[in-house]
């Protein structure tokens, strides 16, 4: 006896246990009473395609014993398609939202929500419920792709409030790639913002005042590469004045690896600065890189030959 | 093959693999179908098989877990009316299941039981209705993958088709090329790649593209041709590795996230395909990854302190596997572990990968 076992309204389901598909020792899988009841009669609603009230309050059971059921989620959403009295916007805000802030690993659940927000076609209420989702786990790479997934569909490019909100992301944490990508992701993946000019120096600017809060933050320096790379207008020799004050050369101080590093690239490619840039990679492999001395003599080799690495 | 965690924690002396208390820990997996956590790790059963097998055949133990079983097992799992494989038996079908259960029946010499009708008296063969499937779920617009016919797409699911078709021998149901030109567009400004084109950089993302650009046969061309793409992407990877502080030696996914044992296996080998594993410090890895084992009840952890788990030992294993073989290609040999080779494209025993290579 159990809980759909003892329903009226569940009387005229024929449960389908699972035993009866389960052939190998191996595959011997031990549930909970509650919870194997439950999947027993998922099995018979599924084999007959029942899409109803009952199957959404019977998928709602099973999601909250065991979110990472991937065939649940698929089935519900299912059901509530083809239900016209089922209200999409409540699905996400009752019930989804508060699920997703309990289980921060799950998949389904994103794929669940973006299923449900195409099928709304608006992006109300949704960057209020990601404030609360980062507050949890700021790097969290599923509610990211997510969030990158609103601005591809609703074309958020160059949206004030998408860079506000990483702007406020980096503030919190400077050091948060995820943020600095989604960065990257509204200003440039558009295609056209690389030959801004304009857009590239203000990005620049962003970059480097991020620097000067921590020298030897990773994700700043390759966002200030990317744009050195592929950004319209950059004087490079602006950047060298910048990365100089973080890598002082001839007994200057270190104060960033990444700036070592990003020097030793320009200067390699001047044969006119190849000492400077032995000089550089020379301070890394020996001083203050050492576990990849390998990686940094590579590129010193190819720096003496003249084939300068980038 | 249980996923729960534990018992044991990870933690012990860095110098020795204590290969045969993995052994045993995996084998007990088995037998831990009354855990609580069992059930609720359900949806990665097959994966879990497939991690546990795997590292066994690694370990020099390849039937430490009955053949038969794991056949039946798995053919449990196939869904023949789609052509998949699910989590376990009734679950629904998709990618990353199909291609583990595929490694699985490769590595246990069974893939021939897909050959059989797909039904009795059907003249299609389930080995046909399998690469259906996988080819079915290729975006022919864009050339990725998705993960069921649901599903989003990810670069993962892409590599797990190229995977598994080619185990197959089926690779040409699929637009190759075009599958190419998507792992192209989801290069980033700092050389890695995501799981959709502008997606975040990630060290698991990147060996599914450069591992999936191995299978389609344009790798070894692009390292020749393009030096500086490898470098940049190389020099990514190698600053994976934590230089300072209780991690010191681990590798990480992303810039500014903790070390991890997996990590062992995303970064490392995508350099060894890259054939840069030389530019991080491999005794400092080895060491790491040595000192997430429990040597007691064996298993390995993400990291020192933490629950041991099927996937982390697997990880682990195949990880330690990867420094032994690259360092001896490199003639850098360290106290050798007597680990079996590990095929750095499939992760799957190298000494099978090259059987199939010559067979077909
Ligand atoms: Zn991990």
């Amino acid at each position: 006896m159990g809980k759909y076992a003892d329903s009226p309204e569940w009387a005229d389901v024929v449960p389908i246990s699972q035993q009866e598909h389960m052939p190998a020792p191996l595959a011997q899988i031990a549930y909970t009473d509650e919870y194997a009841e439950a999947m027993s009669y998922l099995r018979a609603t599924m084999a007959s395609n029942e899409l109803s009230e009952r199957v959404l309050a019977l998928t709602e059971d099973i999601i909250r014993l065991n979110p990472s059921h991937y065939t649940v989620w698929l089935y519900r959403f299912r059901t509530l398609s083809a239900l016209p009295t089922a209200s999409l916007t409540t699905e996400l805000t009752t019930f989804l939202n508060p699920l997703s802030l309990r289980h921060l690993k799950n998949y389904q659940i994103w794929h669940h929500r973006q299923l449900l927000v195409s099928a709304i076609g608006s992006y109300e209420g949704e960057a209020e419920f990601l404030v609360d989702m980062f507050a949890k786990d700021a790097k969290n790479y599923h509610v990211w792709s997510y969030r990158q997934w609103l601005v591809r569909h609703f074309k958020l490019f160059h949206s004030a409030s998408e860079l506000a909100f990483t702007e406020q992301l980096i503030g919190e944490d400077v050091r948060n790639n995820s943020a600095w990508n989604h960065r990257w992701h509204v200003n440039f993946a558009d295609g056209d913002g690389l030959s801004d000019s304009g857009l590239v120096a203000k990005e620049l600017e962003y970059a480097m005042g991020k620097i000067e809060l921590a020298a030897q933050n990773e994700s700043a320096w390759n966002y200030l590469r990317g744009l050195l790379a592929k950004g319209a207008g950059v004087e490079e020799s602006k950047v060298v004045q910048f990365a100089v004050k973080y890598a002082g050369l001839d007994g200057g101080e270190v104060k960033s690896t990444h700036a070592l590093d990003l020097l030793a690239s320009i200067y390699g490619k001047d044969p006119a600065k190849k000492e400077s840039a032995v000089q550089a990679l020379e301070l890394l492999a020996d001083k203050y890189d050492p576990i990849r001395a390998p990686y940094w003599r590579y590129r010193l080799a190819m720096v003496n030959s003249g084939v300068a690495a980038s | 093959m249980s996923l729960a965690s534990g018992p044991g924690l990870g933690g012990s002396s860095p110098d020795m693999l204590w290969a045969d208390k993995h052994v045993e820990y995996i084998v007990s997996l088995d037998k831990r179908d009354d855990e609580y956590e069992y059930w609720l790790t359900e949806h990665l059963r097959l994966n879990g098989v497939f991690w546990g097998l795997h590292a066994l055949h690694i370990l020099g133990h390849p039937t430490a877990l009955p053949r038969d079983d794991l056949i039946r097992f798995t053919m449990s799992c196939w869904d023949a009316s789609s052509g998949g494989f699910g989590a376990a038996p009734d679950h629904d079908p998709h990618m990353l299941y199909t291609c583990s259960a595929v490694q699985i029946l490769v590595m246990v010499d069974g893939v021939s039981v897909l050959d059989e009708p797909a039904e009795p008296g059907s003249s299609e063969t389930k080995r046909m209705r399998v690469a259906h499937f996988i080819s079915s779920l290729q975006d022919r617009e864009t050339g990725t993958f998705h993960g069921d016919k649901y599903g989003e797409p990810d670069t993962r699911f892409l590599y797990n088709a190229l995977n598994s078709l080619s185990l197959l021998g089926k690779l040409n149901l699929v637009d190759v090329p075009l599958a190419v030109k998507y792992i192209d567009s989801c290069s980033n400004a700092d050389g890695g790649y995501g799981t959709v084109p502008g997606a975040e950089s990630h060290s698991g993302q990147i060996f599914v593209c450069l591992a999936a650009l191995s299978i389609a046969g344009v790798l070894d061309q692009r390292l020749k041709d393009d030096s500086k793409w490898a470098d940049r992407l190389g020099g990514w990877l190698s600053e994976r590795q934590i230089s300072t502080g209780k991690g010191y030696g681990g590798l990480n996914g992303r810039p500014e996230k903790e070390e991890d044992v997996c990590y062992a296996w995303w970064v490392g080998t995508s350099l060894v395909m890259l054939q840069r594993s030389h530019w991080i410090d491999r005794p400092a890895l080895r060491k790491f990854i040595l000192s997430c084992q429990d040597g007691e009840h064996g298993g390995i952890s993400d990291r020192p302190g933490h629950a041991v788990d099927v996937f982390h030992t697997h990880f682990g294993i195949v990880g330690l596997s990867l420094l032994e073989w690259s360092e001896n290609k490199d003639g850098e040999a360290s106290e050798p572990l007597g680990l079996e080779e590990v095929d750095p494209v499939y992760c799957m025993p190298r000494s099978i990968t090259k059987a199939l290579s010559r067979t077909g």
